[in-house]
């Protein structure tokens, strides 16, 4: 599903090369549930960036899918990004000046879908997290957890091949957090492929595999001895 | 096109959005019936004398003593006139097309009749002065020397009889509509009637008088022109020896008569004169573009400004949109579609509001009718204006990178 290999991301300025990603190595299957947790500053958002087509790499080679991305242009990972990943934010992301069933619909109008099919994708994914009867709701109208919930509605309807989630409990109460996992594991017991980033470790736990990132590479420490890690990663220049 | 969530989206901006239709309903209105109003005064500024204008320059003289017999003179005047290179033809004449003075006569269908029929400016002058004019007839035929009469005469003799009159189009349509005015009598001067013996296609009149609805009311009398007080010789020449003939023509009725004013301002070519006669109106167009350029810049300038705040107030967005899989095309797509429904709703209100506009002004001058087909072009100008005004905002948008929706708030 997920394949990277030799990956290497370098933000450079003019005083400054930053390796954010170097002979980074991954590889998740259809159905895995992965949570990649690391320190702060280890990499985890390029990762999810780059694994998301939202970002270029610098070198390597990544397949998504089966297809490979690097000789992609813009509008073809737009296109790419759009049919195969299903984003879940830590902030939800979700447009204020939107309802629930708009903000669902977001993606699937890029896709230009037919509008029957539309409504009945967004019918659907609002259904499966408990929102069917907000769709006319604005998102300013709803709790932190029901956000969250709206935005992984969003990312279902577009019945993704991957679910990437970016610190998808970091805003909400631990009461909240629990459902929103709970709805995570559901939907991968379902069969969603779902790569999780989180800092947090016993959420992290919770998942089938766990993958450490320290210093921009794929470590092979365990989740104990992660923990026992500094939170921020001393980064070279 | 995602009609739907831009109506959404601005549906919660009203005020903003709002300004900004209101601004291009303002410039739509404002604009149709400005550019209405530039055309006007081109047709007028481009209205046909009906004289061969390349062709012709104007002397006037003033006396200063008292010429014992002006008609003598004339006949030398004429003879040295016709003597300078590159004259074709000469003939005295009392005013001329957008001469501004004029002589004006009430024209009437029955003797002793009442109210006049219609107020007609009226040109005399010597037996060359159709073919001098170069003045197109229609139908009929130029007067011939017996129907002339000395102008002196007709003044002071009520008795005598001027047989024949030429009459513009206009004055022919407007007497006789749709029926043959050849051999139809008027009275125009005297007790006697003139008979119609020519048709001009268009004979401008010296001066606006009358309104627009008076427009090419000319008549053209075989009555000599005065020469008593100060005399008027229009002289047709070759192309290109205008501004020669004007100096050796000058030159050449001093020799006739040093003791006479050359009036400079009147002695001229005839385009000189049209572009004096029009020069408010030309001013006027150049106002009133002014006016059309500065709002339209203006409103330009509104839609570039509000598009700006717009994309930098929703650059998370723009990245969210970009995220889940917007191509930068469908980014710049978003507000060149927000921008249309925009102007849409502007224009719809500014059509509404140019006639509203337009009959105010109807109201107030001799002013026709907007013509429906501004307001269509209006909203082109105006809707290619706003798509313009867009781009730029819409291409920052459209840079956004998606990377800025996992960018901590």
């Amino acid at each position: 599903m997920l394949h990277m290999q030799d990956v290497s991301k370098v933000y450079r300025t003019e005083l400054v090369e930053t390796h954010a990603l170097r002979h980074f190595d991954i590889a998740v299957d259809e159905g895995e549930f992965v949570a990649v947790t690391g320190p702060s500053g280890s990499g985890k958002t390029t990762f999810l960036n780059i694994a998301g087509l939202l970002e270029d790499f610098t070198d390597g080679s990544y397949r998504l899918d089966g297809v490979e991305v690097r000789s992609l242009d813009d509008a073809a990972r737009s296109r790419l990004r759009n049919e195969k990943v299903g984003f879940i934010f830590q902030g939800f992301n979700l447009i204020p000046d939107l309802n629930l069933f708009d903000n669902v619909d977001v993606p699937l109008r890029y896709r230009r879908m037919p509008a029957a099919e539309r409504r009945r994708r967004i019918e659907t994914a609002l259904e499966r997290v408990g929102l069917a009867s907000r769709m006319k709701h604005y998102p300013s109208e709803l709790s932190g957890g029901q956000q969250q919930r709206a935005a992984i509605a969003r990312a279902l309807a577009g019945e993704p091949r991957l679910l990437l989630a970016d610190e998808p409990t970091g805003n909400l109460d631990s009461q909240m957090a629990r459902d929103v996992m709970e709805l995570l594991e559901a939907l991968n017991a379902q069969g969603s492929t779902i790569v999780m980033v989180t800092h947090d470790l016993e959420l992290a736990a919770r998942a089938q595999r766990n993958i450490y990132i320290i210093d921009g590479q794929v470590s092979d420490l365990d989740l104990a001895e992660a923990a026992a890690r500094p939170l921020v990663a001393a980064r070279e220049a | 096109m995602n009609v739907h969530p831009i109506l959404a989206t601005l549906r919660r901006h009203k005020t903003a959005a709002g300004l900004i239709a209101l601004e291009i309903a303002l410039s739509c209105a404002i604009v149709s019936n400005a550019v209405f109003l530039i055309g006007d005064r081109l047709d007028r500024i481009r209205q046909p004398s009906g004289l061969a204008e390349a062709e012709l320059v104007h002397f006037q003289l003033v006396g200063i003593t008292r010429v014992e017999d002006p008609e003598a003179q004339a006949a030398e005047d004429i003879a040295a006139l016709r003597a300078v290179p590159g004259v074709r033809s000469v003939a005295t004449v009392n005013q001329i097309p957008f001469g501004n003075s004029s002589w004006y006569s009430s024209l009437n269908l029955e003797p002793e009749q009442q109210n006049p029929t219609m107020q007609v400016t009226t040109y005399v002058g010597s037996e060359d002065l159709l073919e001098t004019m170069g003045l197109s007839l229609v139908s009929g035929r130029d007067f011939v020397p017996e129907e002339y009469v000395e102008f002196q005469q007709a003044q002071s003799d009520p008795e005598v009889v001027i047989p024949a009159v030429i009459v513009s189009r206009a004055v022919a349509d407007r007497l006789f509509p749709g029926e043959n005015p050849l051999g139809r009598s008027v009275y125009v001067w005297g007790a006697a009637p003139q008979r119609i013996v020519g048709v001009v296609e268009h004979l401008a009149k010296p001066n606006d008088i009358g309104g627009p609805s008076s427009e090419h009311t000319s008549v053209l009398m075989p009555v000599s022109a005065p020469v008593q007080y100060g005399i008027n010789y229009l002289v047709r020449v070759d192309a290109g020896r205008r501004d020669g003939v004007l100096e050796e023509g000058v030159a050449a009725l001093e020799a006739v008569n040093p003791s006479r004013i050359v009036l400079e301002d009147r002695t001229r070519t005839f385009e000189a004169f049209r572009d004096d006669y029009f020069q408010d109106d030309r001013a006027m167009a150049w106002l009133l573009v002014g006016v059309c350029v500065a709002l339209l810049v203006v409103t330009a300038l509104g839609i570039v400004g509000l598009a700006s705040f717009w994309v930098q107030q929703r650059t998370r967005q723009i990245g969210i949109r970009r995220a889940l899989g917007a191509t930068r095309g469908q980014i710049i797509g978003y507000f060149q579609t927000e921008n249309f429904l925009i102007a849409t709703i502007g224009i719809a209100a500014g059509m509404v509001l140019a006639y509203a506009i337009n009959g105010a002004l109807m109201g107030r001058y001799e002013l026709p009718r907007l013509p429906w087909y501004y307001l269509p072009l209006g909203a082109v100008v105006l809707w290619t204006l706003g798509q313009l005004s867009v781009l730029g905002p819409a291409l920052r948008a459209a840079a956004v990178p998606p990377a800025v929706a996992t960018r901590s708030v």
